[in-house]
């Protein structure tokens, strides 16, 4: 039955990893034999090799630690703005109604075909990777935040007001703990949006940390060291959202 | 959707104009921004040219839409695109039946597809530079790349999150699988399959262009970089601000496409 | 509707269920494999319906009653025993057998007419006639004139008229029932069980109603058959002896009042364990998180 295979801990994910083996390998010796050309794409053991070459000479670690700060100063606006933002548009309805679809509009637009206008505005810098990230992170949290405070269920509000609650403490004891686990989801995807706009633009513009790794090499026509690169930035990426989703899953209550 | 409550009931206005509070405040915040704009662009704090005046863009928006050869860069950009939506589209959906149809084909590869998704595509144009060369057929597989991911993944979620009800009201009528196919499956995914190709077309547009701005010598995403570095500020919010309103506008008559049944009772 | 006298027929419901039977279970036994176990859902279980016999069975939640409501509707297998419908074995589902479901099982993207006429769709009737007959199975549920709307449009007791419709449109022999008002209040469960007794006097129709609702079974049933607590047996047979045609009205007669309580005396017991197994599961649950 497929149904007992699907349910075993170990073939399926075995089978995955051994397909990507598998393709690996065949990608090899189609180069080795001629078939697919070397000088587009280079062997894996080629690849592989010129991994410890481009940690070591491209200084990946002081580069990763530049888009890592970018990233985290991004996240932080994203954040404080994003939900304060949410927050308000909940406590003004008026100013909801006249402008949410303002904002789903934004979160639709392709913001980051502005990067030449801030790159005018803000100089080739740091602060116009940070900025990038962060407008592109902001309108999903807004969105989210305002989701999660208007979907708190009618009877708990009525709890709170029973017991007499203050405004004040409405919001901290019923409304933001009740909103917290959709406006976690919002910040999660603020934050993978503002990471792959940062990583995409430090390749456009050629600055600074991993996405300008792999355009200078590029440019270098370091091909095997280029594909290292690439793989590199996957896996670093791989790693940052396993790891903000371990984050969301902590922060948030039983469900 | 209809709007309740006294606050939005039409209010004579002094001068004879009905005008709903939310229409006032959404005018008065568009009169706040457009004299905010014209202050700083006239006061000159910010370098030459960066703010430039309304006027100057209005122009240009103008200069733009009636010059020939920016239907040239439009045509070029919107073909792309339009293969890299097809490419793109057809072949994530194949995989996400196959992901979504089958739990032991998810459980292999999945996870592979969920955590590419998010990645930052871009990243892989210099390869697709070597492998399509510098012409379309560079920008065509950036935009194929970028849409894949979110069709495949819609899919296969959506066909797991098929009310199963509806599958047994299939089955007990005795519908054969083709019937099963056109007249359960595929209607009842109709919310996810269109989720995916807008998040799709978003993102197959952003990495065309991205694409377009890197590395070409045609399309909208040459124009902006083409702007940019002639530092013709105007022409380049000209740019934007069609881009923004082409992009939204296809992402609003996909989005309706979705919501005819549910959406109706107003 | 005239005031039922509410005096014993009992000359009249016995008589139905000697006829040839149309639907035969014998001896059902299914079992499922769980993480602690397994689990034995339905434990020989027969019962058998005469045509035009309107059978409840009513028993706690977990007592197996979805899963036989699955396997006659020949949704399940894997089990031991037999269905027969009309003499005919079972395997997958039967042309002669109509399922409602527990669920909201309308297509939200058909609208009433086209929800009802799916299955005339599937048998791959021509146009004009399926039209023709989903447009009376609408009028027989009472829905005339929401023809062009859309489930999303219509209150949960519409959309399982809708339902209820859409299953009597491919005209089954037998008509299986799964809870199907559920998820409904209390008031529109006894006028949709007023409905269902209406259709029953035009149609003649053979059902099987699978329920939890004491009410609603009495109300509805020639016979109850009440099913025990895990592992799902039968318990008792009753035969209900009040007069046809019925409405709802009849709840509040004393005849009703008394068959409510036989069979609540049978399920308390069942429900009860019930309810203690399912703490000490929660506990356990609570434990090993």
């Amino acid at each position: 039955m497929t149904a007992t295979l699907a349910n075993n801990r170990y073939l399926p994910p075995a089978l995955g990893i051994g397909s990507l083996i598998a393709f690996v390998a065949l990608v090899e010796l189609l180069i080795r034999v001629g078939l697919i050309n070397r000088f587009i794409v280079p062997m894996p053991s080629d690849i592989i090799a010129a991994f410890p070459r481009v940690i070591v000479e491209e200084h990946v670690l002081s580069r990763f630690l530049l888009t890592a700060a970018e990233a985290f100063s991004a996240s932080i606006l994203v954040t404080v703005f994003g939900v304060a933002g949410g927050v308000m548009l909940y406590r003004y309805q008026l100013l909801r109604r006249a402008t949410e679809t303002w904002v789903a509009a934004i979160a639709a637009a392709p913001l980051v075909l502005m990067y030449p206008l801030y790159l005018v505005i803000f100089g080739r810098s740091a602060l116009t990777i940070v900025m990038m990230g962060f407008t592109a992170g902001l309108a999903p949290v807004i969105l989210k935040t305002l989701e999660g405070l208007s979907a708190t269920r009618r009877v708990l509000i009525n709890v709170g007001r029973s017991f007499n609650l203050t405004p004040s403490q409405q919001f901290w004891k019923i409304l933001f703990p009740a909103a917290l686990p959709t406006i976690f989801v919002g910040l999660r995807l603020g934050l993978i949006f503002a990471l792959i706009n940062i990583v995409g633009v430090e390749f456009l513009i050629n600055f600074g940390g991993l996405g300008q790794l792999i355009n200078e090499l590029a440019e270098r026509y370091d091909l095997a060291g280029t594909y290292a690169a690439i793989c590199f930035v996957i896996l670093v990426s791989i790693c940052v959202f396993i790891l903000t989703e371990r984050l969301e899953r902590w922060l948030r209550p039983v469900d | 959707m209809a709007q309740t409550g006294g606050l939005t009931l039409p209010t004579a206005k002094p001068w004879g104009l009905p005008l709903r509070p939310v229409t006032a405040l959404r005018v008065a915040i568009i009169v706040a921004v457009v004299v905010l704009w014209e202050a700083l662009s006239a006061s000159g704090w910010l370098y030459r040219d960066v703010v430039p005046s309304l006027l100057a863009i209005g122009q240009a928006v103008y200069a733009t839409l009636s010059d020939p050869t920016f239907y040239f860069h439009l045509g070029t950009t919107a073909y792309e695109i339009g293969i890299a939506l097809l490419i793109g589209g057809l072949s994530g959906l194949a995989v996400g039946l196959l992901l979504g149809g089958s739990k032991f084909m998810s459980r292999a590869y999945e996870a592979y597809l969920y955590y590419l998704g998010p990645c930052p595509k871009i990243i892989f144009f210099p390869l697709m530079i070597m492998w399509f060369g510098v012409g379309p057929g560079s920008k065509v597989a950036m935009g194929a790349i970028s849409c894949f991911f979110p069709v495949a993944l819609n899919v296969a979620g959506g066909m797991r999150e098929i009310d199963k009800v509806l599958i047994r009201v299939g089955k007990s009528f005795r519908a054969n699988t083709w019937q099963m196919v056109t007249k359960i499956y595929l209607p009842a995914m109709r919310h996810p399959v269109i989720n995916g190709v807008r998040l799709g077309l978003g993102v197959a547009l952003i990495g065309t262009l991205l694409a377009e701005t890197k590395l070409s010598n045609r399309g909208i995403g040459f124009l902006v970089i083409q702007a940019y570095s002639i530092f013709n500020m105007p022409q380049m919010y000209a740019l934007l601000i069609i881009l923004f309103v082409i992009s939204i506008g296809a992402n609003t008559v996909i989005g309706r496409f979705g919501g005819l049944d549910e959406i109706r009772r107003s | 509707m005239p005031a039922v006298p509410f005096e014993r027929i009992d000359a009249n419901a016995p008589k139905t269920a000697r006829r040839d039977p149309i639907l035969v279970v014998d001896d059902i036994v299914k079992r499922f494999e769980t993480p602690d176990g397994v689990l034995t859902a339905v434990d020989h279980v027969s019962l058998s319906i005469a045509p035009g016999e309107f059978v409840g069975v009513i028993g706690p939640s977990g007592c197996g009653k979805s899963t036989l409501f699955n396997v006659i509707g020949g949704l399940l297998d894997g089990y031991e025993g037999t269905v027969r419908v009309a003499g005919e074995r079972v395997r997958g589902p039967h042309p002669a057998v109509g399922m409602i479901f527990q669920e909201e099982s309308t297509f939200p993207w058909r609208n009433v007419i086209d929800n009802v006429a799916f299955p005339l769709e599937i048998a791959g009737l021509p146009k004009a006639e399926r039209y023709e007959r989903a447009r009376r199975f609408v009028k027989l549920v009472g829905l005339d004139g929401f023809e062009r709307r859309y489930p999303a449009e219509l209150s949960g007791g519409m959309r399982q008229r809708v339902s209820m419709a859409r299953t009597l449109a491919a005209q089954p022999k037998i008509l299986l029932m799964d809870e199907p008002f559920a998820a409904l209040d209390e008031q529109t469960r006894l006028l949709l069980g007023d409905k269902v007794l209406q259709i029953q006097q035009q149609l003649k129709q053979t059902t099987l109603l699978i329920t939890h609702n004491i009410t609603e079974a009495v109300q509805l049933s020639d016979r109850i058959v009440v099913m025990t607590y895990r592992p799902g047996k039968v318990k008792r047979v009753v035969e209900i002896s009040l007069p046809r045609p019925r409405s709802s009205e009849i709840v509040s007669s004393e005849a009703f009042g008394r068959y409510v309580a036989q069979i609540w005396s049978d399920l308390r017991e069942e429900a009860s364990r019930g309810l203690d197994d399912e703490e000490s599961r929660k506990l356990r649950e609570a434990d090993t998180r």
